[in-house]
């Protein structure tokens, strides 16, 4: 088995065994009802007492990307639902030990606490940057269309 | 614009320069020198340079190298460590000998674990099999797999660790500050690490690499930035320094640069200046100043409009608002009185017309000194073609007039003068845009028209017929001389003003 599957594979057999709560990660099965281990469907559930509570986001990872479907109103999602974050970035903070919890923990966390220095939407931006309460609304708008189950 | 600039640096250097034609004219040349010396105080610029001139060494990779063995075995004698250790702690301070000195005396210990040193009784580091591991790289758990960890303790397979590095070092180019594959932990992969780790031509990568750091880390030293060049320049120009002078720098390799910016040599604008000028030749803040300038807004619903008839009766298309064209009221209000507006000119439509005035001079006074710039450089462009062609006439004047090899230089020399003035001339024009009207400009655009004259005339002689060359050669000897003249003039004498800072610019240098 090739090293990537190799890996894959265990990351699934640590997610099963354990993560976080609100979280799901399964890989996909392709046409012929066979495990595909480099398709998974992931869903990130907003962080308790912040705006995002409440709601439940859903990114499909192909390996070695990952993006939100649809695309997320975020100021650090790209308009293809690509997330803008210096963990995924292997010139920046990506390290070949980050695990896909640690990724999904890390993009939860993004929810919330946006990076203004790296906006990757317009619209998103544009709203966080002037217009707060506007943004918040937009938001919970947002959370109310995806709710957790 | 790289293209000329490639080939500008391609030709014999500024200095090489002064050099030969002192020799052929000497008395000329000697003249100019004791016209234009000047007493300095600053220690960086010596008396026997002209003003626009600065003090640098050019230093191969052999030199370097030694530099960097002298920091090292000085800061090894002086803390009583082996080399190894020192040279891993002068990069990891940087290259600042004094601080890591005065660090390492306060408080040993923690420098050498920051650096990547445990305590000196582990040993040197070495790869462990592991019972019951599993890497959490690659969730390989094969009994008898040799791991490794540094300090930190994040243990991984050695095979991962390796191609990891490998990465790190061939794609992406890190050396000194390679972090440890985990997640989250900052530690640095010191080099004994390495040496245990890596094999082959990636250590060689990781040498020439750490090599880098030194140069990088160094404020005088840079590297030449042509393609392939192994020189580096040690030049003493601070960088707070660079609004008083203008560095230009002549690498072996025969490139010539600014020792500021890295930026081709672009005498005699200063470095903040030239940053201002590309950018704005670059965006498209003029795109906005011709709209400012050639149209209006309709007073309706604020679409731009570009007037290209005569009738003044305007009528949106968007929004189908009727208004007049000159006072900009609506059209209704205008009665029989068409075509021709005599109403009462009220405050806001006069100012916002002093308004459009003031946008469409300022745009017309940035052209004015573009179209000029961009004009040298086209010119540069065309002359490289000459250049090219230069070669083959010094060959067909030996052979029609019977001259020798060293007769024809001339020719050659004429060629380098004309690019070179033409280099600077096309910077005098970023500068004068920026520069106040005041006694010193005038002073300086006389300077810029002699020099432009010159350079002119010389261009022209340049492209006459191959048989006419051999009777110009006197007076284009002449005429080189005098556009390499005019041009040590003009750069001196800025050069000078810039580091008294009697220059006055209608921005700031920053």
């Amino acid at each position: 088995m090739s090293l990537c599957q190799n890996r894959l594979q265990e990351e699934r057999k640590q997610w099963r065994r354990d993560h976080p709560f609100g979280f799901f990660a399964k890989p996909q099965r392709n046409a012929q009802g066979v495990l595909d281990l480099k398709k998974w469907e992931c869903g990130i559930p907003g962080k308790e007492k912040t705006l995002w509570e409440g709601g439940l986001f859903k990114l499909d990872v192909i390996f070695p990307d990952g993006k939100f479907v649809p695309p997320l109103f975020h100021p650090n999602v790209y308009p293809s639902g690509t997330v803008c974050l210096s963990i995924l970035n292997e010139e920046e903070g990506w390290k070949p030990a980050i695990t896909i919890k640690q990724i999904l923990l890390g993009i939860q966390a993004l929810l919330d606490d946006p990076n203004p220095e790296s906006p990757a939407q317009a619209e998103a931006y544009n709203l966080f940057k002037k217009d707060p309460a506007a943004y918040e609304r937009k938001v919970k708008h947002i959370v109310k269309e995806n709710p957790a189950p | 614009m790289d293209s000329e600039d490639e080939f500008i640096s391609g030709m014999s250097s500024d200095q090489e320069m002064d050099d030969d034609l002192e020799d052929s004219l000497g008395e000329d040349f000697d003249d100019v020198d004791q016209g234009l010396d000047f007493d300095t105080q600053d220690k960086d610029i010596k008396s026997n340079h002209k003003p626009h001139e600065v003090e640098f060494k050019v230093i191969g990779p052999q030199e370097i190298q030694a530099a960097q063995d002298k920091h090292i075995d000085e800061v090894a004698l002086i803390l009583g460590l082996p080399t190894e250790t020192c040279a891993i702690l002068l990069r990891y301070f940087h290259w600042n000998k004094d601080r890591l000195i005065e660090s390492y005396m306060d408080r040993p210990e923690q420098v050498l674990e920051n650096a990547g040193f445990g305590p000196s009784s582990d040993g040197p580091p070495k790869t462990k099999v592991v019972l019951g591991f599993v890497c959490d790289i690659c969730c390989e758990d094969e009994q008898g797999m040799e791991t490794y960890a540094m300090k930190c303790d994040h243990r991984f397979c050695v095979d991962c660790y390796r191609q990891y590095l490998t990465h790190k070092i061939k794609d992406e180019g890190e050396a000194a500050r390679i972090q440890c594959p985990r997640e989250g932990c900052s530690r640095i992969v010191d080099s004994k690490s390495l040496d245990l780790l890596i094999t082959g031509d990636v250590h060689e990568r990781y040498q020439a690499l750490l090599t880098r750091t030194y140069v990088d880390d160094k404020e005088n030293l840079k590297w030449c930035p042509a393609p392939n060049c192994e020189y580096a320049i040690e030049c003493g120009i601070k960088k707070r320094q660079l609004n008083q002078i203008v560095p230009s720098v002549h690498c072996t390799c025969s490139h010539s640069f600014c020792f500021g910016c890295t930026l081709n040599e672009h005498q005699p604008t200063p470095c903040s200046l030239v940053k201002k000028w590309l950018k704005k030749c670059e965006d498209d803040s003029e795109t906005a100043n011709w709209i400012s300038a050639n149209t209006k807004e309709c007073p309706e619903c604020g679409s731009t409009i570009e007037k290209n008839g005569g009738c003044n009766h305007m009528t949106c298309r968007k929004c189908k608002h009727e208004f007049c064209w000159i006072c900009m009221g609506p059209w209704s209000e205008h009665g029989t009185s068409w075509y021709n507006c005599n109403r009462f000119e009220e405050k806001s439509g006069s100012e916002a017309r002093d308004a459009q005035a003031k946008s469409r001079q300022s745009l017309e006074r940035y052209l004015h000194y573009y179209n000029r710039y961009a004009n040298h450089e086209q010119s540069a462009k065309l002359d490289k073609d000459l250049y090219l062609k230069t070669e083959k006439k010094m060959t067909n004047l030996q052979t029609m007039s019977g001259m020798s090899w060293i007769e024809v230089q001339f020719l050659e020399q004429a060629s380098q003068t004309l690019q070179q003035c033409r280099q600077t001339l096309k910077w005098t024009y970023a500068f004068a845009f920026y520069l106040q009207r005041e006694n010193l400009a005038h002073i300086f655009e006389d300077n810029q028209k002699d020099l432009e004259m010159a350079v002119e005339n010389l261009s022209e002689m340049f492209e006459k017929p191959t048989a006419e060359l051999a009777g110009l050669k006197v007076d284009m000897i002449n005429k080189t001389a005098y556009c390499h003249k005019r041009r040590i003039i003009l750069l001196s004498d800025t050069a000078e003003n810039l580091k008294n800072g009697e220059w006055k610019f209608i921005v700031d240098l920053e």
